[in-house]
């Protein structure tokens, strides 16, 4: 017996231990929070207006105010920059970001301080000069050079007649033109207003972007469930039995998880080398070896998850099963597997998500190829060389969206057991 | 019966060596030894569930030593009774039938009477996290009933039961041996409960099983 303790014994409060917890835990719970708001946030999701070139050319006006010629009641959008206390034009002063009409036909630029070059963006609203329809393509002149490309997306308004007004595919572009087809037999139009729809909509209508969404969500799929396929043996295998080399096949097993990806992705170029001539044509720089190298990390997950499931499964459960009439492969099926739904499920959204997020094998392995093997990672890549943080943002917001609902479904089937 | 014929059986450091045991059929053995005295080895061997070195085991009047445990037509309670979790207790009592493919009927059948039998007949279509230990216990032993084994193996059965239980379900294990006539073998570490059992009792200490008179 030990002694009791003393009379009066107090111990200090629990406070300090569990206010240091939360503040630890909710730091990062914060983090993740703000980290996805903010890309929400930042996306812009109203329409823009379809500008002009810059009139500002950035970096040549070193020398105090600059004053530059607009048309009054001309449509212009101004961008602060970080050295601009803003614009003057007559009595009207614009000093946030964003689209004025002008006032005046003179702008005056003004410097936060004299001698720092202006970092201000003005540029012209475009406006439409001409409308021509023909064979139901409609061509838009425009008085200033528009900045649009071939294969984006415009937004037609106020164009009077039916079959105009929606969101439209620019199919052809000059530097004051731009083509789109219209309704068939769709009257032609004497007025029109354009703008670019947000990132999100260009994203979703982008040929490029759906055919990534589709690869994505079927690779991430087929990688699943072949994973699964691979994981639960495996993890059943290293659970239940004790052999020769287990130590060597347990460190093998968590290499992909270890490697750098893109060391995966090499690997795999590599090792196809050496394989027959019509299967690395198959496969290499083609859709399967998108799943290929999704499947060798993502699997690795699997087995993992799905090993600690069994392990959490106490094997009296087998032996029971065995002396009531079971064989192995009964037992399996009959009496552990239904325990280890759960985890099933935890390892395929496990596998599922790790698959929707590879990138670096894919674009070693299987190249960044539109319309091919473009999956999401890549497509939010490719947005990016080609400068377009929105629609990198767009792509992401797509992916987020994708593993929310994944993550959703498989917590619904989990609580479903559970409830049941 | 049960005959133990020169077991030898090896776990890690552990060792039973020559182990010899006889039960008649029919009879109630009670096999005593302290923890870590190999009680649960011996018992997991005659199911089975753990190979022996060498050595004949003899289940009714078959050689078993080289059957798997589905065929040794043996019942096996374990100590912490392993319910399967995903089971209605119905499904629980059915499931050696079920693998014998016998008719939903017959099924039906065996299931009520076992659940006559060991009192659990309000209990058939809950799930085994919603019974009570000793609820618990007397599906375990009726799921090891169904399939009519001829050897009953019961891991300290009644080691996790309170005062009052312990009595219940001594009484009911007399009951299911006086009507099924199936041979058991109950280990246990407490001697009082082997005194209050009757039967046959067992002494396995020191690797080696004796016989008590």
């Amino acid at each position: 017996m030990s002694d009791p303790a003393p009379p009066g014994y107090r111990t200090a409060s629990d406070k300090p231990f569990l206010v240091g917890l939360a503040v630890l835990g909710g730091s990062y719970l914060l983090i993740i929070g703000a980290m996805v708001l903010a890309d929400l946030v930042f996306l812009n999701y109203s329409d823009r207006p379809v500008l002009g070139p810059e009139m500002v050319k950035q970096g040549r006006y070193t020398g105090g105010e600059v004053t530059v010629s607009v048309e009054p009641s001309r449509g212009y959008f101004f961008r602060k920059g970080k050295n601009d206390a803003g614009l003057q034009l007559g009595e009207q002063h614009i000093a946030s970001d964003g689209l004025f009409r002008a006032a005046a036909g003179q702008a005056v630029l003004l410097p936060r301080a004299s001698g720092r070059p202006i970092t201000a963006s003005l540029r012209p609203e475009a406006r439409v000069l001409r409308i021509a329809v023909t064979n139901d393509v409609a061509t838009v002149t425009t008085d200033v050079a528009h900045g649009l490309l071939w294969g984006e997306f415009i937004r037609v308004s106020d164009a009077g007649g039916p079959g105009w007004d929606g969101v439209r595919e620019i199919t052809d572009t000059t530097t004051n033109q731009i083509s789109f087809a219209v309704a068939n037999g769709a009257p032609s139009a004497t007025k029109l207003s354009f703008s670019k729809p947000n990132p999100l909509v260009q994203a979703l209508r982008s040929r490029d972007i759906r055919f990534s969404i589709k690869l994505s969500l079927i690779s991430c799929t087929l990688t699943t469930l072949l994973s699964l396929w691979v994981a639960v043996p495996i993890g059943y295998l290293m659970s239940r039995f004790e052999f020769r080399g287990k130590p060597v096949i347990d460190t093998l097993l968590d290499i992909p998880i270890v490697l750098p990806p893109l060391v995966v992705g090499l690997s795999l170029l590599i090792l196809f080398r050496y394989m027959p001539e019509w299967l690395s044509d198959a496969v290499v720089y083609k859709w399967p070896a998108v799943v290929l190298a999704q499947f060798m990390v993502a699997c690795a997950f699997a087995v993992r998850t799905m090993r600690v499931t069994f392990d959490q499964i106490p094997q009296r459960f087998e032996q029971v099963a065995l002396t009531l009439g079971c064989n192995r492969r009964q037992a399996f099926w009959r009496v552990i597997m239904p325990q280890a739904r759960g985890g099933l499920l935890a390892a395929g959204t496990l596998a599922w998500a790790r698959a929707l997020g590879e990138f670096g094998p894919i674009l070693v392995f299987a190249g960044a190829t539109r319309q091919k093997t473009e999956v999401l990672p890549t497509s939010a890549f490719l947005e990016l060389q080609a400068g377009r943080t929105e629609g990198m943002l767009a792509v992401s917001l797509i992916m987020i969206a994708a593993a929310v609902v994944v993550f959703i479904t498989a917590r619904t089937l989990g609580m479903k057991r559970i409830f049941a | 019966m049960i005959a133990l014929e020169n077991i030898v059986l090896r776990q890690g450091s552990f060792e039973l060596r020559n182990i010899g045991l006889e039960l008649a059929a029919g009879e109630y053995g009670v096999l005593m030894g302290g923890s870590g005295s190999g009680k649960t080895t011996l018992l997991e061997a005659i199911c089975g569930l753990r190979k022996i070195t060498s050595g004949r085991i003899t289940l009714g009047e078959r050689d078993v030593s080289q059957l798997p445990p589905a065929e040794r037509g043996v019942g096996y309670v374990p100590q912490d009774r392993a319910l399967f979790p995903m089971m209605l207790v119905r499904e629980q009592l059915a499931f050696g039938l079920v693998l014998r493919a016998l008719s939903q009927a017959q099924i039906a059948k065996r299931v009520n009477e076992l659940a006559e039998l060991l009192g659990i007949t309000g209990l058939l279509d809950r799930m085994p996290d919603k019974i009570s230990g000793g609820e618990a216990q007397r599906v375990a032993l009726g799921r090891a009933l169904a399939h009519r084994p001829s050897v009953l193996c019961l891991d300290e059965p009644l080691a996790a039961l309170d005062e009052e239980l312990h009595g219940e379900m001594c009484r009911l294990l007399e009951r299911v041996h006086r009507e099924t006539g199936v041979t058991i073998l109950h280990i246990t570490h407490s001697p009082s409960e082997a005194r209050r059992l009757g039967g046959c009792h067992f002494r396995l200490a020191d690797g080696q099983v004796q016989r008590d008179e």
